[in-house]
């Protein structure tokens, strides 16, 4: 079964939780640091994106606990499912094929 | 929390007042996330710019991203609605059934609150109508004296209240309209100045009494109401200054007031109620008081007041001290007081009903869930999560109770006027039970209740769970559930057990209306006409002319065909309530222990015409009409206060001692009836002869005795009547069997109800037994079919299945037996000669039960024990 495309937040947000199991605010940093900051999510966008995904089964929460490297304040931590996983490499396959295409038409230089 | 968290920024407030832009759902789930995150971003932001750039990214996000999420939000209910429809229109057999249920539980629940509304909630057609009150006296020792108030205690009252804004007095009558229009009977208040401004509706041409016009010898005047102004004066505008003519005296008519203003009751005509008080008695407690409560005043600080006022009376005038007390009512619950239990019980009473319709809803649902529940599983195993399912069935349990909702209440509608129908009386006009908004509301809210009810166990059920063996097995797994049966039963058990309470309760009014009609009423009401003669008294005066038009009406009435006799009374049966207190010769008592009876004075011939049975001593003879002071009484009366004695010759007087009445010698004793209300406690009756009774009071009621149908009679009987003189008017031509209907009307119509609602309850408990065993059965016939194939008879299957119904009936049949026989006790009030423990309704009704649990059970278990083995194996 095919998955959907994903869009770019949504990729981004789920390879944030592919590692370790990350709270809302743990996510947005590591999708700047990944991106060099490039990549900045509001967390409005951020929260949207995290509802889809859970409607979806791509991640699931956890029970809240508190952040030991923040403060002590309760929060909802995410991780990435299997099905999830599925998803993100079905998207990769997609993105190495369009890379692919690209390359073959010389559209991009084949050691970009 | 912590303490220690810093409180959050004025950024952060801001946030978070923006984040209800979200859908309620969203922000529930996430408002508190998105402000941690926000305020750690903020907290984090290095630099002004990256904050501020951080700040405006946050607020843009929520910007775009609420108004998504609230489409979102619409788009999924949109859809949930439309497959709602859509599984509707694919199990349409179930929709249809599951719509019904509910229509009939929820239209009678509707149609009874309709009643309700009418009765309790809807304002009285007064501004500020819930600061109105009744004022009255009662007697504190005996519930049935109340009511009424002496116009010189007003007068005191209205002279030294501060808690009562206004006070107005009144008595309603009727009076007869003569002059160039054919005499015309209406129903007339007689009312002081002070009603008006108390009830705060103004005329809408002239002016209302003023307190010029409430003083004896003042100007006659009235006030007419719009109805009557056009049809009697074809709406003139220059009414004001015509006369309004009684034949007995001429009125200037000052007002018109508005048709919706009919006050006391569907009044059309107001007399100024003048206040003679140099000769009014104080103890004559002749008429009605209403008031409007002082800014800052309650109820019971007005009652306070004017039980102290009363109090001052008395000190003042002893001999006017009967030991009542005075208190201040809301005027609404004076007016409903005679309804509140019946509607309340009856509210109880489709509530069971509701309950009964619900309950069937839910097995239909829950029958149908283990069907859905391999739907929800591959659902779920695409991704759908827990919540979306359930509001899924939610969404589709409030689509079904809506359309159950709307039917409801167009049978509310529909039903409304037709149960009126059945009404033989005229309500008061203020009773309006038309639909309006609130009974709609209330409509809406019991239909999102019963979707609740009957929608959210089955949701739950269907979601939940272990999933493989679902996907595995397929429905059977689903269906199998101990949950599922466990709840099944318990639903059956309650409508069996609330059916029982609906059919003790129905069973039990309706032997205390059987009780009521089939009482012996000590006079024949078969073949009797009654009707009531209204003549001016200017043109025949009480006493000799008077008596002259009784003797001329008595023998043109006993001309007409099939007559047997005729005469008059100042009642007719069960409409008369004309109550004196009295003192027996030689026992004299103070006046607050004067006793009361019913004060009836006919003429020649009123016992042979109702067929009341002389028991004692002589009947009136045509001298006791010349030569006053002999009186009847009844067999209870001379039973009562003269036990074992001979009461001929023994003599009573009427009226309070100061008054210094004439003694009557008692010349016969007749037989008990039920002369002024058909149930309850009766005071005893005492027969006046017109004449001996000196007062102005003619009788005027006339009963008719008949060979023939008395319907038959009416038209003849009023033609003979007006020809002879056409001042008189004819009013309330009834059969003595009418006046007993109408009489009775409000226990013959809780009868039905209440039959009609334990009848639906029954069906219904029928139909949910019938259907759990049906798909009990059809769940097991492969296990039938198995043991048949190993060797189970027939009929041993059959007897385990109806095992299974029956334990169902005992068990709902047992729980409903008990909590009827400690609830019973509450329906006492309602019931008429019955004890609430009845034992006929209490052994009739279980037996129905049983049968019915038989018959709902033999059937299923029929269908299974014909199952082919063969063809059972192989069943899915």
């Amino acid at each position: 079964m095919r998955s959907p495309a994903l869009s770019r937040d949504r990729l981004h947000i789920l390879i944030a939780v592919a590692d370790r199991e990350r709270h809302g605010y743990a996510i947005l940093q590591d999708v700047r640091d990944r991106t060099d900051g490039q990549v900045l999510l509001s967390p409005s966008t951020l929260y949207s994106a995290i509802k889809r995904l859970l409607d979806e089964g791509l991640i699931e929460e956890l029970d809240e606990r508190p952040d030991p490297d923040h403060d002590d304040e309760r929060r909802r931590y995410y991780r990435i499912t299997k099905a999830g996983r599925h998803a993100v490499a079905e998207e990769a396959r997609r993105l190495q094929q369009l890379l692919a295409d690209a390359r073959a038409t010389g559209l991009l230089s084949k050691r970009a | 929390m912590t303490e220690d968290r810093p409180r959050p920024s004025r950024a952060a407030r801001l946030y978070r007042r923006l984040l209800r832009l979200y859908p309620a759902e969203f922000r529930r789930a996430y408002a508190r996330e998105l402000s941690l995150v926000f305020e750690d971003c903020w907290r984090d932001a290095a630099s002004l710019r990256q904050r501020l750039g951080f700040g405006l990214r946050a607020m843009t996000g929520v910007l775009t991203e609420a108004p998504k999420a609230q489409k979102e939000e619409l788009d999924v209910l949109r859809h949930d609605i439309r497959h709602a429809f859509r599984y509707m229109r694919k199990e349409a057999a179930t929709t249809i059934a599951i719509v019904a249920l509910l229509a009939l539980g929820m239209g009678s629940a509707t149609l009874i609150f309709s009643f309700a509304n009418g009765l309790f909630l809807r304002p009285l057609p007064y501004p500020d109508a819930d600061r109105l009150v009744a004022v009255d006296e009662y007697s504190p020792t005996d519930p049935h004296e109340f009511g009424d108030m002496s116009a010189p205690n007003y007068a005191d009252v209205r002279a030294g209240t501060h808690l009562l804004a206004d006070i107005g007095l009144y008595t309603a009558g009727t009076v007869t309209l003569r002059g160039d229009a054919p005499a015309e009977r209406v129903r007339a208040g007689q009312v002081t100045d002070g009603v008006f401004r108390v009830l705060g509706v103004a005329p809408v041409l002239g002016h209302t009494f003023t307190p010029l016009e409430d003083v004896a010898g003042a100007p006659r005047v009235a006030i007419i109401g719009e109805d009557l102004w056009r049809s009697r004066y074809g709406g003139d505008p220059n009414i004001l200054g015509r006369t309004l003519d009684t034949g007995n005296a001429v009125y200037r008519i000052v007002g018109v007031m508005p048709a919706s203003f009919t006050f006391p009751d569907r009044s059309d005509v107001w007399f100024p109620r003048r206040l003679d008080l140099a000769n009014e008695t104080r103890t004559d407690y002749n008429s009605e008081v209403i008031g409007r409560l002082a800014p800052g005043a309650t109820v019971k600080t007005a009652t306070d007041e004017v039980g102290a006022l009363l109090t001052a009376i008395h000190h003042a005038h002893p001999d006017a001290d009967n030991g009542w007390h005075a208190r201040v009512r809301p005027l609404r619950d004076v007016l409903t007081a005679d309804y509140r239990a019946v509607v309340t019980m009856l509210l109880i009473a489709v509530g069971l009903l509701l309950f009964i319709a619900c309950t069937n809803v839910s097995n239909l649902l829950l029958a149908k869930a283990s069907g859905r529940v391999r739907e929800m599983a591959v659902r779920r195993a695409l991704g759908a999560t827990r919540s979306r399912l359930v509001r899924q069935l939610v969404v589709e349990s409030l689509v079904l109770a809506m359309a159950g909702g709307s039917l409801g209440v167009l049978l509310a509608y529909v039903g409304v006027p037709a149960l009126l129908g059945l009404v033989p009386v005229d309500l008061p006009a203020w009773m309006n039970f038309a639909v309006d908004g609130r009974v709609l509301i209330f409509a809406g809210a019991v239909s999102l209740v019963t979707s609740l009810v009957f929608g959210v166990a089955p949701s739950l059920g269907a979601s939940s769970g272990d999933l493989t063996p679902v996907l595995r097995d397929g429905d059977r797994a689903g269906s199998h559930g101990g949950g599922h049966r466990l709840w099944r039963n318990g639903l059956v058990i309650a409508e069996v057990a609330i059916s029982v309470l609906l059919l003790i309760g129905a069973g039990l009014m309706l032997r205390s209306f059987v009780a009521i009609r089939t009482q012996v009423l000590g006079y024949d009401p078969a073949q009797v006409l009654s009707l009531v003669v209204d003549y001016p008294e200017k043109r025949y005066p009480s006493g000799a002319p008077a008596r002259a038009l009784l003797r001329e009406l008595s023998s043109r009435l006993s001309s007409l065909p099939g007559v047997t006799s005729v005469a008059f009374g100042t009642g007719i049966p069960l409409q008369d309530g004309w109550s004196r207190i009295f003192t027996i010769e030689g026992r004299p008592v103070p006046l607050e222990k004067m006793p009361f009876v019913n004060h009836v004075v006919v003429s020649p011939g009123y016992f042979r015409t109702l067929g009341i049975p002389l028991v004692r001593g002589r009947d009136f003879s045509d001298a006791d009409y010349q030569v006053p002071h002999v009186i009847v009484v009844a067999q209870a009366f001379a039973a009562k206060y003269w036990p074992g004695e001979n009461p001929i010759g023994k003599r009573v007087r009427f009226g309070p001692p100061a008054a210094n009445g004439v003694w009557h010698e008692i010349v016969g004793v007749v037989g008990d009836t039920r002369h002024g209300h058909i149930t309850g406690e009766e005071n005893p009756t005492v027969y006046l002869p017109y004449g001996a009774y000196n007062g102005e009071v003619v009788p005027n009621a006339v009963i008719i005795k008949t060979t023939a149908d008395p319907a038959a009679l009416a038209r003849d009987a009023r033609e003979r009547i007006t020809a002879f003189d056409s001042t008189l008017a004819v009013t309330a031509v009834r059969s003595l069997g009418e006046v007993i209907d109408r009489a009775t009307w409000r226990d013959r119509l809780v009868a039905w109800l209440v039959g009609g609602f334990a009848l639906m309850a029954l069906g219904l408990a029928a139909a949910g037994l019938y259907g759990v065993l049906a798909y009990t059965v059809s769940l097991q016939t492969r296990e039938i079919g198995i043991r048949m194939a190993l060797g189970a008879s027939a009929g041993a299957m059959r007897q385990l299945l109806m095992r299974r119904g029956l334990a169902l009936t005992g068990i709902g049949l047992g729980i409903g037996l008990a909590v009827a026989f400690a609830l019973v006790r509450l329906l006492a009030s309602f019931l008429y000669r019955v004890s609430p423990t009845d034992v006929l309704t209490f052994t009739i009704v279980p037996a129905i039960l049983l049968a019915v649990g038989l018959v709902a059970s033999a059937w299923p278990a029929r269908q299974a024990t014909r199952v082919d083995p063969l063809v059972a194996l192989r069943h899915d």
